[in-house]
């Protein structure tokens, strides 16, 4: 019963059909072992033609002219398009919103015009009948470059002397946004010590196991534009699309298929899916475009890429007075529409210290552009360096305190008693459990144990180090993050739900599915909430023709929000289902009620199967007294109301042997407490952990994408830019505080971004612990060998 | 990521091939195909055609008799894992292997592949250069044999002539008393090393009478350190003298993976791990 959620909104966990918080096995996760899952590179229409770009090879240049005749006459190819061609069918776009202050990013076209701005920005598509012919006559395509001074460094974008990269604009500064609360300045002051550090995060990237892809098909006789599309946010491309192409809203289909993988970057808009959809439009026939893994690496959002600040403040008995943070970050040359570049930084200046009660908080960001591939928001946005920076600097005060780091915590987070309350930035706080959080990891990780087998190791000469961290992590969110400032993205999700003539159920839902379970989620709350089988209840997702209109899946919302959407369409039809059968079963309805597909008596005696109600609705409506309310269909929307965001909170720690001879970092095991509210399938909730971990474990350890003098990616392949493989990754074991959001019925907070945002801290203050012996710290992320070993003074 | 066009032909016997071969300078042999495929789908390189080896059963055949081991150039990397001999009479080969990529590469890899593609960075390269293995290569003028050390000239440049493939490598093996080491530094298990090392030592009363040192990972071939062995042979290890030492000896080249002053600390750290081990 352990693992049973016991939320009393939800009634007894112990009913029959009682699927929410249960590991039931997901029926997907066959379908995609057995090869049968559907992707976008899987469709196939009559007619289709495929598209391979012709991309910068500058980080930043001129284009001065651009020969196509020789890749056009290249046989099997269909057409060659430029900008010229492009701009009469698809309008540019701006990546700034209205709601955070100004935004200064200009208008960025869908292929490159008369200026190339980042290594892999597309420059011309070519058509043809085969994806190798297209590459083949992509070399044929001749573009005569003038080479400009490319601005690379974020740490000169703002130098006098620097290169601005948009004409249009006085310097190369983005956005920048400052927090003070209290009086920092003043509170340094009277602190006992002060600690500060510095930190450096790498630029990297999501790796999805499937690249992004992208089907479009202009019907021009209905004026129908289908687009396949493997994105998170079917109706927010559907707006965009309909938008750029002068297009009615209506008559844009986005179909998402399975997708495999998307970690926020198959969420944003990319030039060169919307030159795809323009090209079919021209070509009036159905063009596929799927990115190969080297455009992936140049082309996909980018993400991190922070050097941070941090100062901390704390009285002699070691409770935190004063925090301040100071972030810069660089995002390519351009903030990615329609969410902006602007979200990370926000998440960090309001992310930071969250955890703790710090009267006195500054922070301050600036982001700025580069020519480097565009920078977005990719999982757990901003909160690895949040996370990062606070506690790499309470345990630095703890240590300058010789305080032991879970007492030095403990002082300074915030009870679990005292919400609602604010995060030291301001964001409003509800339902978090730090205290029974880091106590129960304490336990978990058996700090004692962990200490003695430290202090052995490092008598053989071992360096052992251990870190506890916690962290907050955004979920859920409400209109306040994207819609209030002008992007067509709903914070709102619906679900439909239908008992069909076969007494099966049927949800559509607008939350997609990317293989982390949505489906399966979905069916277990409406059968749990209807009191039918689980294997009675379909899923639909990811149609704008099919499903409701919503949001879609990103930042953690697809359980709390799409869930309580299906919960209340579920309690919605429950509700038909026993008005109607009160009136088959001559019954009072307060004493029927739905278990195992049946309508029964609580009294017992006589019951009617689902299927046979239906059939008497649908087949047998006569047999029904006139007027009676016989809909057998509900549907029902959610979206959060009053404060942000749902926050959710985790601690972590994890174990680490760093090899002071070849710097290699090797954890040797990682523990998580988390706190996600109801969870609906654990089994899901501790794969997001995990996976989360490993994703954090990426950004720590291995992930980098690394450019040369020039501007040029130049490890953009799977052999050189390392991500996290099987080998290395340690037991990752995850235990649960649950702590219901008061913001639903179901209770349900998200579960996808703490891993990652949580494990490249613990991971640093644990190598950091190991190497005080050693009188050294890292503080670049990613960890490597070489790092380590210039800490230690080795080379 | 599409291939350039290229034509493919699968060779019927070794001398099929070999005619192939000699009359398109643009011809390339296709064994494996672990790291000359990606290179076509990268578009790296544009072969005319592939000549596909991989019918000829001769070329997967591993004969040992007392004194040598004979792989055949189509031997899978997981082949030679598996095969019972090669683990009892050079099993240093087994433990080499299992550090080259992962299971579904060593299933396709292949032996004669790594040894003539001659990676800078791969590990068999430098097994072969250790023991100074027999590289036989045939060609339309019959065959030759080219000694290891002889075998490599630059940045994936070998001694094959364009009308010659590589058809054997002959170890030798049960060279009295010859002790055998290997170990490298990855950042990830299969991951091409940041410096890696082979080598051997020869005792007489517990006396080092011959050490042997190749390095992989760490410049634009297998390099040998022989100023480093004859400090060894005179001297305790000693970390500072090593890497000075190996740095005489070797060009270290940076990489995508680590810098030269990384790739000879962790040489010198190497030399240190086996003559602990092996002495």
């Amino acid at each position: 019963m352990d693992d049973l959620n016991q939320n009393p909104k939800l009634g007894a966990a112990d009913r029959p059909n009682s699927y929410i918080g249960r590991s039931v096995p997901r029926e997907r996760a066959k379908k995609l072992l057995e090869g049968k899952g559907k992707y976008v590179d899987d469709i196939l229409l009559p007619r289709m033609a495929h598209l391979s770009y012709v991309r910068s090879p500058f980080a930043h240049a001129k284009i001065k002219s651009i020969n196509i005749e020789n890749a056009k006459k290249y046989p099997g190819v269909l057409n060659v398009f430029t900008i010229d061609d492009i701009e009469k069918v698809c309008t540019p776009w701006q990546g700034v919103l209205g709601h955070l202050g100004e935004m200064r990013s200009p208008t960025q076209y869908p292929l490159a015009k008369d200026i190339v701005r980042w290594q892999g920005e597309p420059v011309a598509v070519v058509v043809a009948n085969k994806r190798a012919v297209a590459e083949d006559a992509s070399e044929l395509v001749e573009i005569d470059y003038e080479d400009l001074d490319a601005q690379l460094d974020m740490e000169t974008a703002m130098d006098k002397s620097t290169k601005v990269i948009h004409d249009d604009l006085e310097n190369n500064l983005f956005w920048t946004r400052t927090v003070n609360q209290g009086n920092v300045s003043e509170a340094f002051k009277q602190s006992h010590i002060v600690e500060e550090v510095t930190l450096d995060f790498a630029r990297h990237t999501g790796v999805t196991l499937e690249t992004r892809a992208i089907v479009a098909d202009w019907d021009s006789s209905e004026e129908k534009m289908t687009v396949y599309h493997n994105g998170q946010a079917p109706h927010m491309m559907q707006s965009i699309i309909a938008k750029h192409l002068n297009l009615s809203e209506g008559l844009v289909r986005i179909i998402s298929c399975d997708v495999g993988g998307s970690f926020g970057i198959k969420v944003h808009v990319y030039p060169d899916e919307m030159v795809t959809v323009a090209v079919s439009k021209l070509l009036k026939r159905p063009v596929k475009f799927v990115a190969d893994r080297l455009e992936s690496y140049s082309t996909d959002i980018h993400s991190r890429c922070h050097k941070i600040l941090g100062k901390i403040g704390v009285d002699d008995k070691g409770k935190i007075l004063a925090f301040e943070i100071d972030d810069l970050s660089g995002i390519g040359p351009f903030s990615v529409y329609p969410r902006t570049s602007a979200i990370e930084t926000n998440q960090v200046l309001n992310l930071s210290a969250a955890s703790y009660v710090v009267p006195n908080y500054k922070a301050k960001g600036t982001v700025v552009f580069q020519n480097k591939t565009p920078m977005c928001q990719y999982r757990a946005v901003g909160h690895p360096i949040a996370v990062a920076i606070t506690e790499a600097l309470v345990d630095k005060a703890a240590n300058a305190l010789d305080m032991d780091r879970y007492e030095f915590r403990k002082i300074n987070l915030i009870p679990d008693n005292s919400y609602p309350t604010k995060t030291p930035s301001g964001v409003p706080l509800e339902d978090l459990s730090h205290e029974a959080c880091i106590e129960k990891l304490k336990k978990m990780m058996n700090i004692s144990e962990l200490e003695k087998y430290k202090k052995e190791s490092l008598a053989n000469g071992k360096y052992k180090g251990f870190s506890i961290i916690n962290m907050v992590e955004v979920t859920n969110p409400s209109p306040a993050f994207y819609g209030v400032g002008g992007a067509p993205i709903s914070s709102q999700d619906g679900a439909s739900i239908r008992l069909e003539g076969s007494g099966a159920v049927h949800i559509s839902t607008s939350i997609t599915e990317q293989g982390q379970g949505t489906e399966a989620v979905m069916q277990q709350i409406a059968a749990d909430q209807l009191g039918v089988k689980i294997d009675t209840v379909r899923v639909t997702h990811g149609d704008t023709d099919a499903t409701p209109y919503g949001g879609g899946t990103w930042a953690s919302r697809g359980a709390g929000i799409g869930g309580e959407a299906v919960l209340k369409a579920s309690r919605k039809l429950k509700e038909n289902i026993l008005n109607i059968a009160a009136v088959i079963m001559q019954s009072e309805v307060n004493n029927l009620d739905v278990q195992n597909d049946q309508v029964i008596r609580k009294d017992g005696g006589e019951v009617i199967s689902l299927k046979d109600l239906a059939q008497i609705v649908y087949y047998r409506g006569h047999e029904l007294p006139p007027g009676t309310n016989a809909e057998l269909i509900a549907t029902a929307s959610f979206s959060i109301e009053g404060i942000p965001f749902v926050f959710t909170n985790s601690a972590m720690g994890c174990l680490v042997d760093v090899d002071v001879d070849t710097g290699l970092t090797k954890i040797e095991k990682f523990w998580a407490v988390e706190d996600c509210g109801t969870q609906i399938n654990p089994k899901l909730v501790e794969e997001q952990i995990r996976g989360g971990v490993v994703q954090g474990i990426g950004g720590a350890l291995y992930e980098e994408c690394i450019y040369d003098e020039m501007g040029n990616l130049t490890n953009g392949n799977m052999a050189d830019y390392l991500v996290p493989m099987a080998y290395e990754m340690p037991d990752i074991i995850v235990d649960h505080v649950t702590t219901n959001s008061g913001r639903s019925i179901l209770g349900a907070k998200g579960a996808g971004e703490a891993g990652t945002g949580g494990a490249p801290g613990a991971i640093m203050n644990a190598i950091n612990d190991a190497l005080i012996p050693l009188n050294t710290q890292v503080t670049s992320q990613p960890i490597t060998p070489e790092k380590v070993l210039k800490a230690l003074g080795k080379i | 990521m599409k291939s350039p066009a290229f034509s493919y032909y699968q060779a019927k016997d070794l001398a099929d091939a070999i005619n192939v071969k000699k009359t398109d300078d643009d011809a390339v042999i296709l064994a494996g195909g672990q790291s000359l495929l990606p290179t076509l789908n990268m578009r790296l390189s544009n072969p005319s055609v592939l000549i596909d080896i991989g019918n000829i059963s001769e070329l997967k055949e591993i004969k040992v008799d007392d004194s040598n081991l004979i792989m055949g150039a189509m031997c899978s990397h997981s082949q030679i894992m598996n095969n019972k001999e090669v683990n009892e009479k050079l099993p240093i080969l087994n433990k080499i292997l299992s550090q080259v990529a992962h299971p579904a590469v060593r299933n396709k890899g292949t032996h004669g592949g790594s040894i003539a593609y001659g990676d800078p960075a791969a590990e068999l390269p430098a097994f072969a250069v250790l023991v100074n293995a027999e590289i036989i290569l045939s060609g339309s003028d019959g065959e030759r044999i080219v000694s290891a050390k002889e075998f490599y000239k630059g940045l994936f440049e070998t001694a094959i002539n364009s009308d010659e493939i590589l058809t054997s490598v002959k170890y030798p093996i049960n060279r009295n008393g010859m002790k055998l080491f290997f170990d490298e530094v990855t950042r990830r298990h299969g991951d091409y090393a940041m410096a890696g090392l082979v080598g051997s030592i020869k005792q007489n009363n517990k006396i080092n009478e011959e050490i042997n040192l190749v390095f992989f990972g760490t410049g634009d071939r297998p390099n040998e350190a022989p100023k480093t062995c004859e400090y060894l042979l005179k001297n305790e290890y000693n970390y500072s003298d090593i890497k000075n030492t190996l740095k005489n000896d070797i060009d270290f080249a940076s990489d995508i993976s680590s810098s030269s002053d990384m790739k000879a600390h962790l040489s010198a750290i190497l030399v240190g791990r086996m003559m602990k081990e092996l002495n």
